[in-house]
């Protein structure tokens, strides 16, 4: 058994011993040919088992020198940033939710018009016999068989009297009954009231109307609603403008890494000093924003909503975080020098296809020596105004200069496009009329 | 197929959708869960949403409102919710109301809501599919501690389970056909209960590419080696020795800690070390933090010299970027820091060696005994380690001739270990011992895998601590092979048939993130398929002896009465 006390070294195939050079032409290997033998397998398992203890216990160094042997490139795992993607399914219940709401609040609406009217009425209701009038208003419920309140069923008796509503007639006893001021029931009116009734407020003998709890909430609900529209605090203000200058300031923000990026590639379209005047902007409306957001921080805050004074720091603190992300981070404009370097390299690469604006003159000249008689009925105009695309080249250079001061970038760019493209046209010209 | 983005992509419809203006967010407990686990509050802050209020708190009923502010509404369909969310719309704190339910709400509840909204504040009422915890790309959770009642589904958790794995499929828009773990009847029971709601919602179900994926459902309890492992990567270890809740880590029990660091935020999705490192092993780590801290150093150093004017204007440039860093830094040094201590205190490297031998290595009860024993008399371990690894003994070895448990045990007992610890060991074997599984977990017999794996083992295994691979990386193996066999693993219902690329696996009693790891590997692996991990809960070593405990609560013990030194009273 000589064989048998031979060292072989190598990727080995376990059962023909070839050797395979690398681990995963072994694996391979051993799928393809070996993968039914499970009979001679079992009979080696012991002696691979042992094996297998051996490498593993080895120490680092040799495990080091090992895993670099068979140079395998062990998987690295990580997580990948998650791209967005579009939201799953959702179902809106806001048709379903309005439709219930709506049902009952057309009734709610209607009941507490109704409750206005009469108020108002009443309110003008300056006869002796009140009592009387207001009857004749509010039809008063028949108190003979009720027996109890029906808001706090305590039974009426002599000292517990029934009591009715001068809004909606129904039946309370007096613990369940509301006053309502005559001054507040004249502000609730007023708006419909138009205020006519004014100085009658004072001749008034009993200065309250009693209702019930129901009715009073009815009237305060729509009394909270009216006083809501109205108002508009401070901060809002101030929020709102915060994000006007956030999303303006957005936009130049995308305009200067547009820029950048194509100064940055050698383009032309723009100048370096159109970068510097954003950057400037910017860092003004930076400033801006800045004071807002402390203004906001320092409104006054009602002892009564410590959340209020919680938002504003909030909004203060996303405001600052915001500035320093998006607004100090832009990358400062390239120097002159690198950017002659950038141009330079560019203009190795690509021979110059822009056409110098001294060369009009001379284009003249080609295009009146390139005159054929094929072309009169078209360019008719052409010898009498010169070309019209240099016409227009020029018009629209005159409006990029006009664009770039008044700072509209987004302009210049598409402008210069333009500019690009007539160019392009009229060397296409010269090079047609040439051949001619 | 990606949770994190799908989350993601909801909370920025749901931002959006609202009209501009100053925003407060209204959610649950487990809602805050949810969106905490994929935004920051720095990013949420840049949606307009400024405050975040819970309305399951006890003073949410009586707090002062701000009527300026917008209220975006995120919660639960639940009972309590719908109550409190009515009483809100009857006296109404803010302006307008944007609800958004967090998975199928019942019609009537809507009604319900529609009747108290008396001042007309609510704008929008929708539901979405988000009520599940995004942990990683292809991982998620259910955030339930335990599930099991008397080693059956706990109704509730039955419940909940099934509204969480609903709403993965929903976001995902996949409508899979169902395969379930024959052996097991909570698998069966949740792939019922799941099957029921597909067809009960169909119209919701009806996605175009719907016959395309797969959802298997796995029990726990065929693989409780997995979760009993000391692990060595990244994410893995900070869990096992730290304990990760909801993406935070509390290390406030660290002597001498400052205060801005008792809690760490670990989130694949804002910190970029981390999300690198996650599933890099301990070794590459502490590689890994020294170039971060050599990367921090060139940089503070740069920031020393300030001479000219030009050089200010850098620092103030790059000083938020700076400050970042450096916070990164300090955090991923601390933690790292902490998991050091911790290996060398413990003895955790000796642990592993013997915990990943009993755990994948050919039968050799001789060795493996006297190894355990060996380490049962180090002063070192801890008790709670010194248990796992008689677990581990006890489940390796529960039907071996020469079972010496008993022995161990008596070990145990002399190291003065608590009685709850050694009940641990008659429960892990009343819950998962080899009665209650249907694979071959220790499958050192099957002469074929023997070879395969010796093979494996030079290309694959680079050190003795992570030879372990759990169950679930030949389950998929051989589904993503098309071998996974149709009566361990029965389709729900007896049909389908043919090889879903997109598959959502989800292990009933938690999954771990070593299983993590595994699917993602094999996500790499093979590009054709696309597969997502879930569970009950993500759980540790820790976390998971607790839910064995409440699982075989007043369990009598059918399997473990030969262990006769361990008494329950």
């Amino acid at each position: 058994m000589a064989e048998a006390n031979l060292i072989q070294e190598g990727f080995l195939c376990p059962i023909c011993h070839k050797d395979l050079r690398s681990a995963n032409n072994l694996i391979t290997h051993f799928q393809d040919i070996h993968s039914e033998e499970k009979d001679i397998l079992s009979s080696i398992k012991d002696i691979y088992g042992k094996v297998k203890k051996k490498i593993l216990t080895v120490d680092d160094q040799d495990l080091e020198h090992f895993k670099n042997e068979i140079s395998l490139q062990k998987e690295k795992y990580y997580l990948e940033y998650s791209e967005p993607q579009d939201p799953g399914p959702t179902i809106s219940h806001t048709e379903y939710f309005k439709s219930i709401r709506r049902d009952r609040l057309d009734h709610k609406t209607a009941e507490t018009n109704k409750l206005i009217i009469r108020l108002d009425r009443l309110l003008r209701v300056f006869a002796a016999d009140r009592k009387q009038h207001e009857q004749e208003l509010v039809a008063w419920l028949d108190g003979s068989t009720v027996t109890r309140c029906p808001s706090c069923a305590s039974s009426f008796n002599i000292t517990r009297r029934q009591h009715h509503c001068r809004l909606c007639g129904s039946i309370m006893c007096t613990s369940c009954s509301y006053f309502l001021p005559y001054e507040m029931a004249q502000t609730i009116v007023t708006p419909v009231n138009n205020g006519s009734c004014k100085e009658q407020q004072t001749s008034k003998e009993s200065d309250s109307l009693r209702i019930c709890y129901h009715c009073l909430d009815m009237l305060e609900s729509r009394r909270r609603v009216q006083i809501e529209q109205v108002l508009q605090p401070i901060i809002c203000q101030l929020y709102s403008h915060l994000q006007k200058m956030k999303s303006q300031v957005q936009g130049a923000v995308d305009m200067y890494y547009k820029i950048y990026n194509s100064l940055k590639s050698g383009e032309t379209t723009y100048l370096l000093q159109d970068l510097q005047s954003l950057r400037n902007s910017i860092a003004d409306k930076a400033q801006m924003i800045d004071t807002i957001s402390k203004k906001i921080a320092s409104v006054p805050v009602d002892p009564e909503t410590p959340k209020a004074a919680i938002l504003q720091n909030s909004i203060r603190k996303a405001t600052s975080s915001f500035i320093k992300e998006e607004l100090i981070t832009l990358p400062p404009p390239p120097t002159p020098q690198d950017l002659e370097k950038i141009k330079n390299e560019r203009l190795a690469k690509v021979t110059d296809d822009d056409i110098p604006i001294s060369n009009i003159s001379i284009k003249k000249v080609m295009v009146t020596t390139g005159w054929s008689p094929a072309n009169v009925t078209n360019e008719a105009t052409v010898t009498e105004e010169a070309d019209p695309l240099l016409e227009q080249m020029n018009i629209v250079r005159s409006y990029i200069k006009q664009a770039r001061d008044a700072q509209r970038f987004e302009e210049v760019g598409s402008l210069q496009e333009n500019l690009n493209m007539l160019k392009e046209m009229y060397k296409k010209q010269l090079v047609k009329d040439k051949n001619t | 197929m990606n949770v994190i983005s799908a989350i993601k992509a909801y909370i920025v419809k749901m931002t959006s959708e609202s009209e501009p203006g100053m925003k407060i967010l209204l959610m649950d407990k487990e809602t805050t869960s949810v969106i905490s686990m994929v935004y920051g509050q720095s990013e949420i802050q840049q949606k307009e949403v400024f405050l975040l209020e819970r309305i399951d708190s006890p003073n949410f009923a009586n707090s002062t409102g701000l009527r300026y502010l917008k209220c975006l509404v995120f919660v639960r369909p639940t009972q309590q919710n719908i109550t409190a969310l009515c009483n809100e719309l009857r006296n109404p704190k803010y302006g307008a109301y944007y609800i958004y339910f967090s998975n199928i709400i019942a019609k009537a509840d809507i009604k319900i809501l529609a009747e108290h909204d008396e001042h007309e504040v609510v704008k929008e009422v929708q539901e979405l599919y988000m009520d599940y915890l995004a942990v990683n790309p292809h991982l998620f959770s259910i955030g339930l501690s335990t599930c099991f009642l008397n080693l059956n589904w706990n109704p509730s958790a039955l419940q909940r389970t099934v509204q969480g794995i609903i709403s993965v499929l929903l976001s995902l828009k996949k409508c899979p056909v169902i395969r379930y773990q024959a052996n097991s009847n909570v698998c069966k029971d949740l792939g019922t209960r799941i099957d029921e709601i597909i067809s009960k919602e169909s119209s919701l179900f009806a996605f175009s590419q719907s016959n395309n994926s797969l959802l298997l459902i796995l029990d726990r309890r065929d693989d409780p080696i997995t979760p009993l492992l000391n692990q060595w990567t990244y994410q893995a270890m900070v869990h096992e020795l730290l304990t990760i809740n909801n993406n935070r880590v509390n290390l406030s029990d660290i002597n001498g800690i400052p205060k801005e660091l008792s809690e760490v935020v670990l989130s694949v999705e804002q910190d970029t070390f981390y999300a690198k490192n996650i599933f890099m092993n301990y070794g590459e780590i502490g590689t890994n933090i020294k170039e971060l801290m050599d990367q921090f150093q060139a940089k503070a150093k740069s920031h020393q010299k300030i001479e000219s004017i030009a050089d200010m204007k850098s620092f103030v440039e790059s000083y938020p970027q700076f400050k970042k860093l450096s916070g990164n830094v300090t955090k991923h040094v601390t933690v790292v820091g902490e998991l050091n201590t911790m290996v060398n205190k413990f003895n955790l490297l000796d642990m592993s060696e013997v915990e990943q031998e009993l755990a994948s290595q050919n039968n050799d009860h001789y060795s493996h005994l006297q190894s355990v024993k060996k380490l049962l008399n180090n002063e070192k371990i801890r008790d709670i380690d010194a248990t796992k690894l008689v677990m581990l003994y006890a489940l390796r070895y529960q039907n071996h001739n020469n079972n010496d448990l008993t022995g161990l045990i008596d070990l145990l007992k002399r190291r003065g270990i608590t009685a709850r610890f050694l009940k641990n060991i008659v429960n892990i074997i009343e819950y998962a011992g080899s009665h209650a599984r249907q694979s071959d977990l220790f499958n050192v017999e099957n002469a074929v895998k023997i070879t395969k794996r010796f093979i494996k083992g030079l290309s694959g295994v680079d050190n003795v601590y992570t030879q372990h691979k759990p169950l679930l990386h030949e389950t998929l193996e051989d589904l993503v092979k098309g071998r996974l066999r149709d009566h361990l693993y029965p389709y729900l219902g007896g049909h389908g048939s043919g090889r879903q690329q997109d598959i959502i696996v989800f292990i009933v009693g938690g999954a771990t993130y070593e299983e993590s790891l595994t699917v993602h590997s094999i996500n790499r692996n093979n590009p054709n398929f696309n597969i997502l991990l879930g569970g009950t809960t993500v759980h540790n070593s820790a976390s998971f002896l607790q839910e064995v405990d409440q699982a075989t609560k007043n369990v009598p013990r059918k399997h473990t009465r030969t262990i006769r030194n361990i008494q329950f009273d």
